[in-house]
């Protein structure tokens, strides 16, 4: 039974969508199943190029590129909120799956987990 | 008789910021109430407040760490505060005090404080796990 | 689509206008309940809303925001009916 955690607050400004990241490496951790999506403004996580020590914080983009290595089994990415920001595939990690229809995405997943 | 069911409550609103720590006190009560059990609360990010042991609101003002510790002790309920989010914001026992070369403590009875592993036994254990966001 | 086979009881908490509102009403599918709590009863009065088939909102909440006398009141649960709508679904979505 996979869990999905959704992450759609954007990076840095608040540290629900870090400490909803802390959650799911803690599902994979325990070897329990965990995917994310990351969903609205919350895309902007994935951005290649983020500079977070200029806010005097870490990057989590190291985190998320090996998220897949700790045993996250999928990276969903809300394709229409990419297009809102203006993110192709390639600014975006490697790793990540467009969805197309958020509502279809959420259904496929038993357990569903909002950031806080 | 109604199925009794057993609940992980998790809540990640603090106390006079957002209304997280009154709904689900209300809904704890509503729960024994209704025959069900809970396993766990579990504080996750800034939810951490309410086992604050130092909140002093004004006296005509309900005082949630105080509700919640009561309803907990008067039930047996297990709480945990999230340690990872619980020392960031300064919720802190007396072993972690001692560990950091703290000048005090804080944390408020019974809650206790441990890993996000308490969250992952609840997903597995619990029938249902409810989750207590703020609304911003 | 694939066929929801789990019924799901959606708990909003946000107000109408919060981001997350939309995909929890897109999300909403057949024989789903919605229910509306904290700032969320406001999308009870909320004429720009339309709301899915089952929904209620939390008495309580409705009460404290001047909601409850504006809406009918088989629109309304309390507590225990909140208890209720989460003991008949095994699939709970906290948005």
């Amino acid at each position: 039974m996979t869990t999905l955690i959704v992450i759609d607050q954007p990076p840095y400004g608040s540290w629900a969508g870090r400490e909803a990241l802390d959650m799911t490496f803690s599902l994979a951790a325990f070897d329990q199943p965990a995917a994310m999506l990351f969903l609205g403004a919350g895309v902007n996580w994935l951005c290649k190029g983020q500079a977070a020590d200029a806010v005097g914080q870490k990057s989590v983009e190291k985190n998320l590129s090996a998220a897949t290595l700790f045993g996250v089994e999928q990276i969903l990415v809300d394709a229409r909120a990419c297009t809102q920001y203006g993110l192709e595939i390639d600014d975006l990690l490697s790793g990540t799956t467009p969805s197309e229809s958020i509502s279809e995405t959420l259904s496929q997943f038993s357990r569903v987990v909002f950031a806080g | 008789m109604p199925q009794s069911l057993s609940y992980t409550l998790v809540i990640t609103g603090a106390p006079w910021a957002t209304q997280a720590p009154q709904t689900a006190l209300s809904l704890a009560q509503a729960l024994l109430r209704a025959g069900h059990r809970i396993d766990r609360v579990f504080l996750y990010g800034d939810g951490v407040h309410l086992a604050s042991a130092l909140s002093a609101p004004p006296s005509d003002e309900q005082h949630w760490p105080r509700l919640w510790s009561e309803f907990l002790s008067g039930n047996n309920i297990t709480a945990v505060a999230c340690i990872a989010s619980a020392l960031r914001r300064g919720i802190v026992d007396e072993t972690e005090q001692a560990r950091y070369e703290l000048t005090a403590s804080n944390l408020r009875a019974p809650f206790e404080i441990a890993g996000l592993g308490e969250w992952v036994e609840g997903n597995l254990k619990s029938d249902r796990v409810l989750y207590f966001h703020g609304a911003h | 689509m694939p066929e929801n086979t789990t019924a799901t009881l959606h708990i909003i908490n946000k107000a109408p206008e919060h981001a997350r509102f939309r995909h929890c009403l897109a999300s909403v599918q057949q024989g789903d309940t919605l229910l509306l709590i904290e700032d969320a009863v406001l999308a009870l009065l909320d004429r720009e809303k339309q709301l899915p088939g089952a929904f209620y909102g939390l008495e309580a909440d409705a009460n404290a925001r001047a909601v409850a006398n504006r809406v009918p009141a088989d629109q309304l649960v309390n507590y225990a009916g909140f208890v209720q709508l989460t003991a008949n679904h095994s699939r709970i979505i906290n948005w």
